[in-house]
């Protein structure tokens, strides 16, 4: 005896519909962080890759005739390009690269001879080396009529911030989920309260403190909380597991977004996401729960 | 008519209940209680009479907290209760035992469970709550309902539940409304004896009935209330004609 709560707001059959409105806020949540997360990554795999290099391109010989003038351009570069301070490495790009570049548009073995198939020259600095780019430019085009630096670092910039918006996006949509889920609380908790005002009414006047009456919804809220974020999280953790097996058969054609490779890196990110997340489900629905009843009830008498 | 008159002829300063000029309204219709002012002494026993509608509810509501008057003063055990701050209520309140017209029983709850309320609430310890429940409740005739809940009650059962868990905290004020309203004049009469009882310890009762006889055969002061007014009637010292007097009010 004594273990009924005098409310009984788990028997409140239009109570059962918020495990499953935490559940699908959870779920959403929790795809923008692995979202984020994901894009992060990237990005850094990104970063690392391309961070400190540069990439020099020379116009290309046409014909048989210019092979040995095209090797003899490319040597001036490279000797200039490594002459210049805070340049550590400059490798031309094998043909065959580029050739298997240009595959998939032109097919293998249709590269037509005459095709005057550019020189690309991959430079990387020392660490934290800054150059001239106006400079090298102009050099490079003295000794190499045509010749072109590029600043992989302005791509990159770009990409990151492209990576950062995506990131800014996920975090707001997790806020705005968190405030539906807080509102939903904060409703469901209002509707309890209106739905059990005679007992609530009772309690009060046989001496029950604001906090006694209040105890019973945060025990409820706790439970959905903690029901809904797993159940959203599980959810979530099968969504994106299937999204890495598709994206590993088919291979996705961005440079760089290796998807399953990404997911059991974060394993252990998953992992604690898992327990975290409803973990914090459940508190919030109870600190709201709790907030919500006490500052009704401080309207009555 | 509507000057204090001070209950139980005692010159005692703060009773346990004092009115003074309490009016009340419901939203914007007549005064259902108007200029009501009087004062129960502390171990006093009073009923409360008067026709369906005067207001005895009404009065017992600011009484035991569920409402707060429109105007005029009430004051409990000397505080008075339009400035008690929320935290105050609580342990005022557990000083108040209540039978309700209506019973307001947690129809899932057992009767044991629905006794021992109020000692939960102020967190007794469960075995101290049991003995003691199950004591009371075989003493208002229900020891083969213990575990049987309220809608599987007849009316009269329900009724000994309500006064079961009034009277469990031993309260230092009982206030029944209508608590014989539907049991026969037998246990009516067991009831109101235990009211009594609790009446020899101290405990302040007024016990709202329009039921004459439980009037005639306690020979008890009875504060009438009609059209929105109250007055106090002492029973005559001889039983023949008790109820047509009515004692001089001071400064009427
Ligand atoms: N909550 C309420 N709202 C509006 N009118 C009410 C309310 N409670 C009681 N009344 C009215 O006040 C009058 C007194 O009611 P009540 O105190 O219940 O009298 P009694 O208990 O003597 O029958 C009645 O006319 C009733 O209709
Ligand atoms: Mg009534």
């Amino acid at each position: 005896m004594f273990h009924r709560s005098e409310l009984q707001l788990n028997r409140d059959t239009a109570r059962r519909f918020i495990p499953l409105m935490v559940a699908a806020m959870v779920y959403l949540a929790t795809l923008a962080l692995a979202g984020a997360v994901v894009v992060g990554a990237t990005v850094d795999r990104w970063s690392e890759g391309l961070r400190g290099t540069l990439t020099v391109q020379l116009p290309g010989g046409r014909g048989d005739a210019s092979v040995a003038e095209t090797a003899a351009r490319t040597d001036t570069a490279v000797s200039l390009l490594l002459e210049t301070a805070g340049i550590a490495t400059a490798q031309p790009v094998p043909a065959s690269d580029l050739e298997s570049l240009l595959e998939p548009w032109l097919g293998k073995g249709n590269l037509p001879a005459d095709l005057p198939v550019p020189v690309l020259i991959d430079v990387t600095l020392d660490p934290g080396a800054r150059i001239d780019l106006v400079a090298l430019q102009r050099n490079l085009a003295g000794v190499v009529p045509g010749a072109r630096v590029s600043d992989n670092g302005v791509y990159l910039e770009r990409l990151v911030r492209l990576a950062r918006s995506v990131q800014l996006v996920a975090g707001v949509v997790m806020l705005l989920v968190a405030l539906a889920a807080v509102a939903i609380i904060v409703f469901a908790t209002r509707a309890g309260l209106s739905m059990h005002r005679e007992t609530i009414e009772l309690l009060h006047l046989i001496g029950a403190r604001d906090a006694y009456i209040a105890r019973q919804f945060v025990t409820n809220a706790l439970w959905h909380g903690l029901l809904g974020g797993i159940i959203g999280v599980v959810l979530a953790a099968a969504t994106v597991a299937a999204l890495g097996v598709i994206a590993g058969e088919v291979a996705l054609p961005v440079a760089g977004l290796r998807l399953p490779e990404q997911l059991s890196i974060s394993l252990v990110l998953w992992l604690a996401g898992g327990l975290l997340i409803p973990v914090v489900a459940g508190l919030v629905a109870m600190g709201t729960a709790r907030l919500t009843v006490m500052r009704t009830l401080r309207q009555v008498l | 008519m509507r000057a204090n008159l001070a209950v139980q002829h005692s010159g005692e300063r703060n009773g346990v209940v004092r009115f003074e000029n309490v009016g009340v309204r419901y939203g914007s219709g007549p005064e259902i209680l108007r200029d009501i002012s009087f004062e129960l002494e502390g171990g006093s026993f009073h009923f409360l009479t008067g026709p369906s509608g005067a207001g005895k509810t009404s009065l017992l509501k600011l009484m035991y907290l569920a409402q707060r008057p429109t105007r005029g003063l009430v004051r409990l055990f000397g505080r008075d209760v339009t400035v008690l701050k929320r935290p105050e209520l609580p342990p005022l309140r557990r000083r108040i035992g209540v039978v309700f017209q209506d019973f307001r029983l947690i129809n899932h709850l057992t009767a044991l469970e629905n006794v021992a309320l109020p000692l939960r609430i102020a967190g007794a310890k469960k075995e101290q709550i049991e003995a003691h429940v199950t004591e009371l409740l075989s003493w208002v005739g229900l020891s083969g309902q213990v575990n049987a809940k309220p809608p599987t009650l007849s009316d009269g059962e329900k009724q000994r539940v309500a006064i079961a868990r009034a009277v469990i905290g031993r309260p230092s004020l009982l206030l029944a409304d209508e608590p014989t309203g539907n049991i026969d004049l037998d246990q009516g009469l067991r009831i109101l004896r235990l009211f009594e009882e609790l009446n020899k310890i101290g405990t302040t009762v007024v016990i709202a009935t329009h039921d004459r006889s439980l009037v005639s055969t306690f020979r008890r002061p009875e504060l009438r209330l009609q059209g929105g007014d109250l007055t106090l009637h002492r029973p005559a010292p001889t039983g023949v004609d008790r109820l047509r007097r009515v004692d001089p009010l001071p400064g009427a």
